[in-house]
């Protein structure tokens, strides 16, 4: 639980917070829950929620869970802004040295500086924040002076500096610009931001009214962090004028009451290596050495921050809930475009074999020719392969419709869902397989019946002992089954060769086979194509998650 | 939300078109050749940019580039569009270089170049001195007209927005053309506090509009015209009578700067969301850009990003000049400004250094005059010439030429395959069962030879075995059942058309993919029913087969065989009776004759049949084949052709909008490289 810092006072001299392991480890099951979301389907919103997903898995790995386990951690202000807004030279000038590279090339600041004093090292030298920024050493003297800084292989690192003219308990970060062409830069800059316990926003006389610092700064305020605004480099002659309507302009976004800090244009701040004299950074050093020294106004700052995000968090799980639920809801009108084709492409399969479409072209000239100049095999193997064009031709077709009703789907156009999953071919060798195997089945069956004429004579109608020949049994069943009202009279000659019984019998098998065998080619091949839907992992459980997490998260704050 | 989403949405946001004026450039280029049948000789290519190279005599390393890329690009097999090709010639012609030997500008090779619309711009280089309506007629008329009818011709098959934009270039084109060609319309463009409003007062020599520290200080936009007449220009541009100005009169610069426009806009960047669109919409319109950044903002992503990436082609009507440099120490400035031309050429805006053709980068400071006579002087040049609204012009149509083209530019020749015709009459005819007919026929004869010529006595012995086979087991003609309908195979004409129609459509820009697809099942519909009418009609002919002349011979032969046979049993009766003379030999010798020679004469009718009876078969299967294929050919396969010779027309129409619209181009190229 945190308390705000006014009813403590002044007089403890470590200071803690009493933040309950309950509150920490219901923190922990909402960021389990954040980062198990996914976002893969493309319907609006998803972007958002991405964003969202990462910038709260930032938030709450590099600030509220270090910043709660370890309320005595040195405060860290985030100085953040403009390209070109002077926000190194700031720094160096608070700290009197130079410890970050100024220039005139922008972007200047490629890799973060954090710069703290030398007893505070330990906590930043660790994965206690930003774990996902290599440290790198500090390096002295490393200045590019009208050269491009090498480009660092693997990109992200975080330069840890110490000086001693900073006071223990206080670090400044250095961050990249929030808007220069290097999209890295933004990124991190944005990644950094939430790692502060104080906004530093560093903006300058011709860039106070830009749109994108201005988005962070209503951002700031929807989050309610503690923050401070430089506005740098105002030549001399219009300061007042500048500052007052800067000011306005804050007030109007209902920051009016963030401190202020006006730091003039100096030949200094264009120069890149040069520090501002310490009078003019003056006012912003006293007023963050206070954050850092005084024990109220430090826990103000930190409360008010933690606060702050811990009650967005209130309107951001919903929001991520809602993106969550919008993508099962996706997902689910993707899978029922694919079950409605199935479906009525298997009642046209279904149509197609009862009125005895299989028994046509070469199969039905086979059918003709029999028996007098066609044998049993080929018209097996006639109707076999017909029956398999039937069912790959559905199969086709479903694919065809599917591809349409995702094309108008906004989850359709997943990058998983648009690459088509290898070819008909192998379709039409799945279904090959299938169809042949039904016809060596049926074929069993035919044997089994012949022999089982053969063990029961008496049940034959045959008066001389020739056994009919099963590979003629298999192709006047498979006529029969497949024929419809053309394959009748394929019945009755099975009939008169095993008797009417038997006829039954075989057909009565025969017909559940197909039905089975046609079921199961369908279902195959329709799991197959929800295959890379269901490997996207749209679930609707994470949706209740997160919002469980969150109440257990406000039930014990 | 929050400032992870800002910029990475802004970043979404302003990617495609980044990489839209990229991708122009970089498409696919492969093996030359344009229309006709491929042409060896047509290797040469080159994107817009490296055919300038061309053009300016750098061929050394043109032709480096084009031994490099050759060998690699005629190997992906894509098919060349012949829309480099084109250019690449129209490049040869203006550089006139004297070795033809594939024409200077076929040297260039196909660089990843931010290039067609530059390459578009490129070759009116040769032109320059002529003045803005010359311009017009020898270059960008038959472009505009060729898309005009590219629209025309695509408007039942392409959605309307997307159509609706390129025609809003016809739009723009023509309503520009209606107005004075003397003037030439100028807009300096910018950040908030980079100085726009600074330089435009330092241009016309009086405070015209307000330069205050307050951001963004300019809300609309401010012209100010040197010369009379521009009235129905800045009426274009929405601009209120009370901000349309004059310069100051100057002595010595009255004739400079004559027919210039300048119009002062709003920021682009500030929280003010109405400023931004109003630069929008007046960039839209202008002939020509001066993007005014300052050592604070140069870098900024919405500059590079919204703005210069995608008027990457435009850079032959743009400058960029970096303000503010009195601010800057030393040699600052000449840092920044390296550091500027290369953002700039990152966003793929060619520079115009070294005499080439490309965008004005100048360094000045509006505050204390410093390097504003250069951009003057530029700009004076920039004018006199006027050809800026001409080119503004001409790249809108590449870039909205660019735009399209995944909507035209086919991956590989569109067509179908000999081979793909061939399967798919191979499918019909296994729908109507050919083969199988075929096959049956040749039993058949063979069957009905057989009896004809076989022995009595085993015909009776085949007889009596039947008479006594249970009834189910004998063999009996199938029902006769009179006329099949729905004799041909549903499933496999349905699958043999979305084959032959997934072929034609492969690699074709989608929506034109579509259209064939469309049409094969239009054609597909009444396709059936034609097959079961042919499955009737070329059916095997009713009544019986013909046969061969030897058969009766044969057939005498058989029964003289029994007669013998009979002759000799008579004889030996005979004798046994005593009616004749006892005399063994002869009619033993007789019978047994008759008795060998019986099967031996089924024997050797059985092989001669074999062969007549494959041709029999041959000609049955033949019939029913041809006849499916023909019906195949008018249901499915000429719709088919038809619409991607429709396809053709309208791809040779975008080339004609790509490539500048001169004819002697290919043929020039094909005969002089061999």
């Amino acid at each position: 639980m945190l308390q705000k810092g006014s009813k403590i006072g002044h007089s403890s001299h470590v200071v803690t917070f009493d933040v309950r392991p309950q509150l920490l480890d219901a923190l922990s099951v909402l960021r389990d829950r954040v980062a198990a979301t996914r976002f893969p389907l493309p319907v609006a919103g998803a972007a958002r929620a991405r964003a969202n997903r990462e910038e709260l898995l930032l938030q709450l790995d590099d600030y509220l869970v270090p910043r709660l386990k370890e309320p005595e951690a040195p405060l860290l202000a985030v100085i953040g802004g403009s390209t070109g807004a002077g926000k190194s030279t700031l720094v160096n000038s608070l700290v009197g040295r130079q410890v970050t590279e100024a220039g005139v090339l922008r972007p200047t600041t490629r890799t973060p500086v954090l710069v703290c004093h030398p007893d505070d090292q330990h906590w930043f030298s660790g994965k206690r924040v930003l774990p996902q920024l290599a440290r790198v050493r500090a390096t002295k003297q490393e200045t590019w002076r009208g050269r491009r800084p090498p480009a660092r292989p693997g990109g992200r690192a975080l330069r840890i500096e110490t000086v001693d003219t900073l006071p223990p308990g206080l670090a400044l970060l250095d961050a990249p610009d929030v808007d220069s062409l290097v999209a890295e830069n933004r990124l991190l800059a944005a990644e950094l931001i939430c790692a502060a316990d104080v906004w530093v926003m560093v903006t300058t006389a011709a860039r106070y009214a830009d749109a994108v610092p201005w988005h962070l700064l209503r951002t700031a305020k929807e989050h309610n962090v503690t923050l401070v605004t430089v506005l740098d480099r105002v030549p001399h002659q219009v300061v007042t004028e500048v500052s007052r309507q800067y000011a306005a302009l804050l007030t109007k976004a209902g920051l009016g009451d963030a401190p202020r800090f006006t730091v003039p244009e100096l030949p200094e701040s264009a120069g890149g290596g040069g520090l501002l004299p310490s009078t003019a950074v003056a006012p912003l050093r006293t007023w963050l050495v206070h954050r850092a020294h005084d024990m109220g106004a430090r826990r103000q700052a930190i409360v008010r921050t933690a606060n702050g995000v811990m009650n967005s968090l209130g309107a951001r799980m919903p929001e991520l809930a809602g993106a969550v639920a919008a993508q099962h809801a996706a997902a689910l009108r993707l899978t029922a475009a694919v079950d409605e084709a199935y479906e009525e492409e298997h009642a046209r399969v279904r149509g197609r074999l009862q009125a005895g479409a299989v028994l046509a072209g070469d199969a039905l000239k086979r059918w003709r020719a029999y028996p007098l100049d066609c044998t049993p095999e080929e018209l097996l193997d006639a109707l076999v392969e017909s029956l398999g064009t039937l069912l790959l031709n559905a199969v086709a077709a479903v694919d065809e419709r599917v591809e349409e009703a995702w094309r108008h789907e906004p989850g359709g156009l997943a990058p998983g869902l648009t690459v088509r999953a290898p070819g008909l071919e192998n379709a039409e060798h799945r279904i090959g397989m299938t169809v042949r195997r039904w016809r060596r089945v049926l074929e069993e069956h035919a044997e089994d019946e012949v022999r089982g004429l053969d063990a029961a004579p008496d049940m034959r109608r045959t008066s001389r002992g020739v056994a009919p020949d099963p590979e003629a049994v298999a192709a006047l069943l498979a006529t029969a089954l497949l024929g419809g009202r053309r394959g009748r009279s394929a019945g009755e000659n099975l009939a008169e060769r095993i008797g009417a019984h038997g006829a039954l019998r075989l057909r009565d098998r025969g017909g559940r086979l197909l039905t089975s065998y046609v079921d199961k080619v369908l279902s195959v091949e329709r799991e197959r194509r929800l295959a890379p839907l269901d490997a996207l992992g749209v679930h609707p459980e994470p949706q209740a998650e997160l919002i469980a997490a969150l109440s257990v998260m406000q039930k014990e704050r | 939300m929050t400032a992870v989403t800002a910029v990475t949405d802004h970043r979404d946001h302003s990617d495609p078109t980044g990489g839209s004026g990229e991708a122009h450039g970089s498409g696919p280029s492969g093996t030359s050749g344009a229309e006709g049948e491929p042409n060896p000789g047509r290797t040469s290519r080159a994107t817009g940019r490296d055919s300038g190279h061309a053009r300016v005599e750098d061929d050394d390393q043109g032709s480096e580039d084009a031994r490099g890329n050759r060998r690699p690009r005629e190997t992906d097999g894509a098919w060349d569009d012949g829309l480099i090709a084109r250019r690449v010639s129209q490049a040869g012609d203006d550089g006139a270089a004297g070795d033809t030997e594939g024409g200077a500008g076929g040297e260039g090779g196909a660089h990843e170049g931010r290039g067609g619309a530059h390459g578009g711009a490129e070759s009116r280089g040769g032109a320059d001195a002529s003045p803005g309506s010359t311009l017009y007629e020898t270059q960008l008329r038959g472009r505009l007209d060729s898309l005009r009818e590219l629209i025309g011709l695509s408007r039942t098959r392409l959605d309307r927005k997307t159509l609706a934009e390129a025609g809003r270039v016809l739009d723009e084109a023509a309503a520009r053309r209606r107005l004075s060609e003397e003037h030439t319309v100028v807009a300096i463009a910018g950040a908030t506090g980079s100085g726009k409003s600074s330089l435009f007062n330092a241009l016309a020599g009086v405070t015209i509009s307000d330069a205050g520290v307050r951001r963004p200080t300019t809300a609309a936009p401010v012209a100010c015209s040197w010369t009379d007449g521009a009235a129905g220009l800045l009426d274009r541009l929405d601009i209120p009578m009370r901000l349309r100005r004059r310069p100051a009169k100057s002595p010595d610069g009255e004739a400079q700067l004559r027919g210039l426009v300048l119009i002062d806009l709003p920021d682009h960047d500030s929280a003010v969301a109405a400023h931004r669109e109003q630069v929008d919409r007046i960039l839209a319109l202008v002939d020509a850009v001066i993007w005014v950044v300052d050592p604070e903002k140069y870098g900024d992503a919405v500059l590079h990003e919204r703005y210069l990436r995608p008027l990457a082609g435009h850079a032959e009507v743009t400058f960029v000049v970096l303000n503010q440099v009195d601010r800057l120490p030393g040699d600052a400035a000449e840092q920044v400004l390296d550091d500027l031309r290369r953002l700039l050429d990152e966003d793929g805006i060619a520079l115009g250094e070294y005499g080439e053709p490309g965008a004005t980068v100048l360094a000045l400071s509006a505050l204390t005059g410093e390097g504003v006579g250069e951009l003057r002087d530029a700009l004076d040049q920039f004018v006199a010439e006027r050809g800026a609204a001409v080119r503004r012009i001409s790249a809108d149509l590449d870039a909205a030429a660019a735009r399209l083209r995944p909507l035209y530019a086919a991956e590989r020749r569109p067509g179908l395959s000999e081979a793909a015709r061939e399967e798919f009459a191979d499918r019909l005819a296994e729908a109507v069962g050919a083969e199988a007919a075929g096959e049956a026929a040749e039993r058949a004869w063979t069957r009905n030879a057989n009896k004809a010529c076989g022995t009595p006595w085993l015909r009776l012995w085949r007889w009596y075995e039947a008479r006594n086979a249970p009834l189910a087991l004998r063999p009996r003609p199938g029902p006769q059942a009179p006329v099949d309908e729905e004799a041909a195979a549903r499933q496999r004409v349905e699958q043999a058309v979305r084959m032959v129609a997934n072929k034609a459509a492969y690699g074709l820009p989608a929506p034109w993919a579509q259209a064939v697809r469309e049409a094969a099942a239009r054609g597909g519909q009444g396709l059936p029913e034609a097959l079961d009418e042919v499955a009737v009609t070329a059916g095997p002919p009713a009544g019986r087969p013909p046969r061969p002349g030897w058969w009766p011979l044969a057939v005498l032969v058989q029964a003289s065989m029994t007669i013998l046979q009979v002759i000799g049993g008579l004889w030996l009766l005979g004798q046994v009776i005593g009616i004749t003379s006892p005399n063994l030999g002869v009619p033993v010798l007789l019978m047994s004759a008759g008795i060998v020679g019986g099967p031996c004469v089924e024997r050797a009718c059985g092989v001669a049949v074999r062969g007549p009876a494959r041709r029999y078969g041959a000609e049955a299967e033949r019939r029913l084949r041809e006849a499916a294929a023909a019906c195949g050919k008018a249901h499915v396969l000429d719709p088919v052709g038809a619409e991607l010779l429709r396809y053709q027309e309208v791809r040779e129409k975008y080339v004609d909008v790509i490539g500048v619209g001169r004819t002697g181009g290919v043929t020039k190229l094909s005969t002089t490289s061999r």
